[in-house]
């Protein structure tokens, strides 16, 4: 006997939709979303194909867990989001230093000078590019060590543990291609010995040395692949993994409080 | 509008709408950091070192601290190298190289259901013994 659902079930059934949709509503995006296709600034055709209102609606609207149940849970879990702080400030560093930076080995040194002495706020920014990039290691390996002591890297999340390898790699490859660029003693000498360290790899080391260095010493060739390497190549394809990592987060949420 | 399907979880374990809540807290951190990173550049700007010299190189030349473990492993390695002028690079890259991966494929092979950190001693000694072990050739390599 098909039956309709009795009024008694009717009220209790609507009471926790209606909690759902409230909590759906406060999020402030849904206003702010309206105002700007009401001005027109970014939708219009192409909105109506895309529906890019409709993913981030849905992407702003999902909430983010966090595990009220203990504290540390809490803290810890923030170690991530503080590497990727620390991305942010690289990268928005990184682009003011290099406003002033000139990649030739007459020049370095003389701009790198030039920006700690002379552009004004030079010293800080540098400053902060230095730090950050030695703050931005020392999270990431917590961060991962969090991870690994939590055992949060189980399956579902075998994807999310290998690429954060890789942003682990990326991440201290950006370091090494970095000290480079200022060209001072310690810069040189340092890449000639790591760099050197290459050819002990079985087989193909010698090239991949020869490779890096643009030739069998560091010279303006090594100069120039450092720097493409570490102010284009390197931010981007970071990029690249980073989000892949935070849609996978954002998938599957973070894992249970154990 | 999104469906749930974890809204269960977010009901036991907590949750908060991605805005204003998640970006408030980011916010925070944000300012956070910024605050630590201009403290810290005041009171220790980058130092200008000589301009490098092909020509002359200076004698104790050391890698930044995060390659420091790696680099001490290696010159540990070449205390072997009465076995052979092949043994120490061969064993210290094939002992790393090896290493990385193990911990790179690591959700792949480590397939203990459990994950209470009681419930998995061994790998916790592993992991704590691997710290330990880095920390030490760093510091090695610092003082040596
Ligand atoms: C630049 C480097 C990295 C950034 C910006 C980053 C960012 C994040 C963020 C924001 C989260 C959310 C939860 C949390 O913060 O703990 C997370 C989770 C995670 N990360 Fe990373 N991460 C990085 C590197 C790594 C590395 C090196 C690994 C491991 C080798 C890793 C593995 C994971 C895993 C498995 C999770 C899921 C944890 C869970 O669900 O509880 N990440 N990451």
């Amino acid at each position: 006997m098909t039956e309709e659902k009795t009024p008694a079930e009717e009220p209790k059934r609507d009471a926790s939709v209606q909690k759902r949709e409230e909590f759906e509503k406060r999020t402030v995006f849904t206003e702010m979303f309206n105002l700007f296709s009401l001005v027109g600034f970014l939708y219009g055709a192409l909105d109506e194909r895309l529906s890019v209102q409709e993913g981030m609606q849905r992407q702003f609207g999902k909430p983010v867990w966090f595990y009220r149940t203990r504290l540390e849970n809490n803290l810890l879990a923030c170690l991530g989001g503080i590497s990727f702080l620390f991305y942010l400030f690289q990268v928005v560093t990184g682009v003011l230093l290099l406003m002033h930076y000139r990649p030739t080995t007459a020049e370095a040194y003389r701009s790198v000078v030039d920006i700690t002495n002379h552009v004004p706020y030079g010293w800080l920014v540098r400053g902060i590019h230095r730090w950050g990039a030695n703050l931005m290691i020392v999270t990431v390996l917590l961060h991962m060590m969090r991870v690994f002591f939590t055992a949060a890297y189980r399956s579902p999340r075998e994807v999310t543990w290998v690429n954060g390898v890789l942003l682990l790699v990326f991440t201290l490859a950006f370091g090494f291609s970095g000290v480079l660029l200022p060209w001072h003693q310690l810069s040189y000498w340092a890449t000639s010995a790591g760099t050197d360290t290459l050819s002990a790899i079985p087989v193909v080391g010698e090239g991949i040395k020869y490779f890096v260095r643009g030739g069998a010493t560091i010279g303006q060739l090594a100069l120039t692949r450092f720097f493409a390497f570490h102010v284009v190549i390197l931010p981007g394809l970071m990029l690249m993994f980073l989000v892949l990592h935070f849609l996978m987060i954002r998938r599957q949420g973070i894992s249970e409080p154990l | 509008m999104a469906q749930y399907e974890d809204i269960e979880a977010y009901r036991k374990y907590g949750s908060e709408p991605f805005f204003p809540h998640h970006v408030l807290r980011q916010a925070i951190q944000f300012l956070a950091v910024f605050a630590l990173l201009v403290l810290l550049a005041s009171l220790a700007p980058g130092p200008m070192l000589p301009k490098a010299d092909p020509f002359d190189a200076p004698a104790n030349v050391k890698p930044d601290w995060y390659f420091l473990s790696a680099y001490q492993f290696l010159r540990l390695t070449e205390k072997l190298s009465f076995l052979g002028q092949w043994v120490p690079r061969v064993l210290g890259v094939l002992v790393q190289g090896l290493g990385a991966m193990a911990v790179w494929f690591l959700p792949f092979w480590d397939r203990n259901p459990e994950r209470h950190p009681s419930k998995r001693p061994l790998a916790i000694r592993v992991g704590i013994g691997i710290t330990f072990f880095l920390l030490a050739m760093t510091l090695w390599g610092h003082f040596s």
